[in-house]
């Protein structure tokens, strides 16, 4: 009797994450495309959970309600700009121009913290989303190859005047992650620690004062300009901004195997 | 009998909102919007709203910090040495370390310590992890925890109203203020001791 | 009063120069010398700005904005706007470009030397990228580029003095800075020197700038960013101003006979180099990298990459000039190519227009110099035997000499001899009528028997025939003889035949 409900409890945290769609990912060491002086490029991941989708104006809508201090109008400027959620019709109603299964955005950095906290997650770092991002659906990382890169340009050709697509709709990669690329620019846990100039030209140029210890960030593989760009988008931003073109997705520690309740 | 109907009185005034006491909400652009928790150098646990009220010069560091950190400790230094003694009075300065792991509250004491900061008008905090990247975010400050314990780390003095409205920001350093920010601090005074 | 003095203190030397420009290697140092203010140790720093804030007048290419006209400085407002527009690159091929301005260059920018110019640069919320921008007119850190980081939807703002005239590219610089400038992040700004141009009738915006695509040339449809192509700078298109259509048809650009014309041409890039040429114009005076001196009489002019030109000339003729980059496959096939469309009244004499169309017969023209002249003396009368044989020698070759050959000897069994033939006693009838008729059956010459066909040659004029029936008479020694042209008449009167078969 003991074990059956050992058992049991031991498949409610596996049931919770189907729910979720958390894909497990395993760590490992990895080239990261921001180099600093400190690691040389190389980058260790500890294994992470990671969800599979963006995070959509359904499951943003539910949050909002339960946290009303989060909705468009309650939550202060100095968390979130003016434009938080600016396209949903009501602070309750996303509306026609945010369906439910769109990816949520125009949400600040601030925001993603709370909806994933809510969740006892937190937004992956940047290294955990290059990590994630790598892969394709059959290797964990694919960026050497052109075809890679090219798929991921496109996207960024395109502008943004046009509806978002819904999250799911491209296929899964090694890991079962979705949507990476080609839908919408991602929140990251430590986007302010890209201490990049906001002059690419300038790698190898240390101003020593300005970043105190300043190694010099240099982009490595400059060839890759996908994920250039996203580096770019990032570093422009401050916490409380939000863009019609930027959502997020959570991540979380793993969690324990053994018998413990979520 | 009676000493318990009094202390049923007195209950009931303590419960009663006491008008004056009871804060008018922050403005929506405050810092102190974040109800996040911090202690101090002597292990006091405290909230940024109640630092509403004298305006804050606010600056993030970490104590094993070589470089730039004394630095900054010397550019508050010395925007309080430009003040009036009034002035100084009414002015409150913070700095949060970007390193709580190693930061606890004994070497935030003793850093306290070695440069002489007057516990009055100087507190040194330490927070969460989580805490810290918010502050930052608020702050305008960008970090990265380097692999050796270090911290890349931008610098800048932060002046908050006595609301906690970031007013004025500077990025130049050093024990002779930079004249626009110390003019920024002393009109945040002054507008404060008019209110 | 000081400054009065100091307007003088310009005013004199370029006087004293012929007004400065049209002799730039002359009057430099006193130029150079003007140009400081009085109490700034900075050359080209005129002073602090002077007078109420101007916002700045931008167009959109081809057009140009007005001359400053302004004598001090000024503080100089531009707002620019950064948006990323699907626009036709081709006809049926469209591209998503990032643009100053909504349009590919971006919009144009004209300052005096010395003034204070206050950026603004607003980035769409619609765009997808952040974005700055690199001013090459500016004097400071990464041209402008590290104080205009911007985000979509937000706006950076950051001062500048203009301390060197010139006409400045300016540019995207946000990571990866190829493929901002690749999609059309470009545009010009002209720094007007303080005495400012002189003035002309017609100027024109023009900016060159590769682009690749991961289609092909013309392929209709959206045309994707190809980076490997970028890298391998290889081009699918080089256009002017951003499109095939831009400068040409209902877009070409319009003047008038006797105008002067300064075209402003940036080369954006991001790799190639423009060969800069009008087809039918000559440049009076190039101002090379867009720079303080200009060289003169100029075809073909180099803008490098990130650079650009000042061009000046006439019209002088009416008619459709067409700028192209001289690395010709990148006009023909790339699409390097733009139309000036100048109109008014022709004059005949510095260009006439085809004049004459007439035969050239190459090789051939020399040799039948002695059929003319015995065409001219005929009719003059005075027509010698000697005539006649030099006549009939030049139409005998490539005639007659094919088969009965130069020597006359015919070819053995096939084509009978001329040369000592015995066929030629039959008398000048009998041989006239062979020409004009033809000849086939079984013919005996020379004791051979001969069984071929001898087409007529009746296509031959009677002059034709009498001189080259002469000069058989008279060569590979033959007896003699002459032939007349009214004998060949009579013949050709009495004889019915099909029409001539000539070779």
């Amino acid at each position: 009797m003991r074990r059956t409900s050992a058992l049991l409890l031991c498949l409610v945290p596996v049931l919770a994450g189907a729910d979720a769609g958390w894909a497990p990912l395993p760590g490992g060491e990895f080239r990261s495309v921001l180099r600093y002086e400190d690691t040389g490029g190389v980058v260790k991941v500890a294994p992470f959970d990671l969800q599979r989708r963006p995070v959509t104006n359904a499951e943003y809508l539910a949050f909002v309600k339960r946290h009303p201090q989060w909705q468009r109008g309650r939550a202060p400027v100095v968390f979130a700009e003016p434009r938080y959620l600016e396209r949903w019709t009501g602070p309750l109603q996303p509306g026609p121009l945010a369906t439910p299964a769109q990816p949520v955005v125009q949400v600040s950095w601030f925001a993603a913290q709370a909806y994933c906290e809510a969740q006892e997650a937190r937004l992956p770092t940047w290294s955990e989303w290059e990590f994630a991002a790598a892969a394709d659906a059959t290797r964990a990382d694919a960026r050497s190859d052109p075809a890679w890169r090219e798929r991921i340009l496109a996207w960024y050709s395109v502008p943004s005047g046009r509806p978002l697509p819904e999250v799911g709709r491209s296929p899964a990669d090694l890991h079962g992650v979705q949507d990476l690329h080609g839908l919408v620019w991602e929140w990251v846990e430590d986007h302010s620690a890209m201490l990049v100039s906001g002059d690419n030209r300038d790698q190898g140029d240390p101003d020593q004062m300005r970043f105190c210890g300043a190694g010099a960030l240099s982009m490595d593989d400059r060839e890759n300009y996908a994920v250039l760009m996203r580096v770019a988008m990032l570093s422009a931003l401050e916490g409380r901004d939000t863009t019609r073109n930027l959502g997020f997705r959570c991540a979380r520690d793993p969690l324990p195997t053994k018998g413990k309740t979520p | 009998m009676m000493a318990l109907r009094w202390r049923l009185v007195a209950l009931l005034l303590l419960a009663l909102p006491v008008p004056g006491l009871a804060a008018t909400p922050l403005p929506g652009d405050s810092v102190y919007l974040l109800e996040d928790a911090f202690s101090d150098q002597s292990g006091k646990p405290f909230t940024l709203a109640e630092r509403r009220g004298k305006p804050q010069v606010v600056a993030m560091f970490y104590t094993s910090c070589r470089y730039v950190c004394p630095l900054i400790v010397d550019s508050a230094k010395g925007v309080e040495h430009a003040l009036s003694p009034a002035e100084r009075e009414h002015l409150g300065i913070l700095l949060v370390s970007l390193d709580p792991m190693r930061d606890d509250t004994a070497q935030l004491a003793s850093v306290a310590r070695k440069r002489k900061l007057d516990p009055s008008r100087w507190t040194l905090a330490r927070t969460e992890a989580g805490t810290v990247r918010r502050v930052a975010a608020l702050l305008g400050v960008r970090y990265r925890a380097l692999a050796d314990g270090e911290f890349n780390h931008s610098s800048a003095l932060v002046l908050l109203d006595s609301e906690g409205r970031v007013v004025a920001r500077t990025e130049r350093l050093g024990p002779v203020p930079d004249p626009a920010f110390l003019a920024a601090v002393k009109a945040a005074l002054a507008t404060a001791s008019s209110s | 009063m000081k400054r009065h003095l100091l307007a003088i203190a310009i005013a004199i030397p370029l006087a004293l120069a012929g007004c400065g420009r049209d002799n730039p290697n002359a009057a430099m140092d006193s130029r150079d010398a003007a140009k400081t203010s009085a109490g700034s140790a900075t050359p080209g720093d005129l002073g602090p700005p002077q007078g109420e804030p101007i916002n700045a007048i931008l167009t959109s290419p081809p057009m140009v904005p007005p001359a400053t006209g302004r004598t001090a400085p000024a503080k100089v407002i531009v707002n620019l706007e950064v948006k990323e527009v699907d626009m036709e690159m081709s006809q049926g091929v469209t591209y998503t470009f990032w643009t100053f301005g909504g349009t590919v260059p971006g919009s144009f920018i004209r300052v005096r030397q010395g003034d204070t110019v206050e950026f603004h640069l607003n980035n769409h919320p619609d765009s997808k990228m952040p974005h700055n921008i690199d001013l090459h007119g500016v004097t400071g850190p990464g041209g402008g580029a590290a104080s205009t980081f911007t985000a979509p939807g937000h706006s950076s703002q950051f001062t500048f003095k203009a301390l060197n005239a010139g006409l400045y590219v300016y540019h995207c610089a946000t990571a990866p800075v190829g493929m901002h400038v690749a999609n059309g992040m470009y545009g010009l700004i002209l720094v007007e020197p303080p005495e400012g141009l002189p003035a002309v009738d017609r100027e024109f915006y023009v900016m060159q700038g590769d682009f690749y695509t991961t289609t092909k040339y013309r392929e209709k449809g959206h045309a994707p960013f190809d980076m490997q192509r970028a890298i391998d700078e290889n081009p699918t298109y080089v256009l002017f101003n951003g499109s095939e259509g831009a400068l040409t048809g209902d877009n070409a650009l319009k003047a008038n006979v006797g105008e002067s014309v300064r075209m402003y041409v940036g080369n954006g890039g991001p790799n190639l180099i423009s060969s800069f040429h009008v087809i039918g114009e000559i440049f009076d005076k190039v101002w090379f990298e867009g720079g303080t001196k200009y060289q003169e009489n100029v075809q073909t002019t180099l803008i490098p990459a990130g650079g650009a030109a000042i061009t000046e000339f006439r019209t002088e003729v009416p008619g459709s000039y067409v700028l192209v980059d001289h690395s010709l496959f990148r006009a023909f096939n790339k699409g390097a190519l733009a139309i000036m469309k100048v109109e008014g009244p022709e004059n005949l004499e510095i260009y006439s227009g085809k004049e004459v169309d007439s035969t050239y017969l190459g090789d051939k023209a020399a040799s039948l110099a002695p059929v003319a002249s015995a065409a001219a003396a005929t009719v003059a009368g005075t027509l010698t035997l000697d005539d006649q044989v030099k006549a009939g020698q030049a139409l005998f070759a490539g005639t007659c000499s094919t088969c009965h050959q130069a020597d006359g000897k015919g070819m053995a069994g096939v084509f009978p001899p001329l040369a000592q033939s015995d066929y030629l006693a039959k008398g000048n009838d009998a041989l006239i009528g062979v020409v004009l008729n033809g000849l086939s059956g079984p013919v005996t010459v020379n004791g051979q028997d001969y069984n071929s066909v001898m087409p007529p040659m009746s296509q031959l004029t009677d002059d034709e025939v009498a001189n080259i029936l002469t000069y058989t008479l008279n060569s590979w020694g033959n007896s003699g003889g002459r032939v007349a042209k009214d004998e060949v008449a009579k013949v050709r009167a009495g004889t019915e035949r099909s029409e001539g078969a000539a070779h």
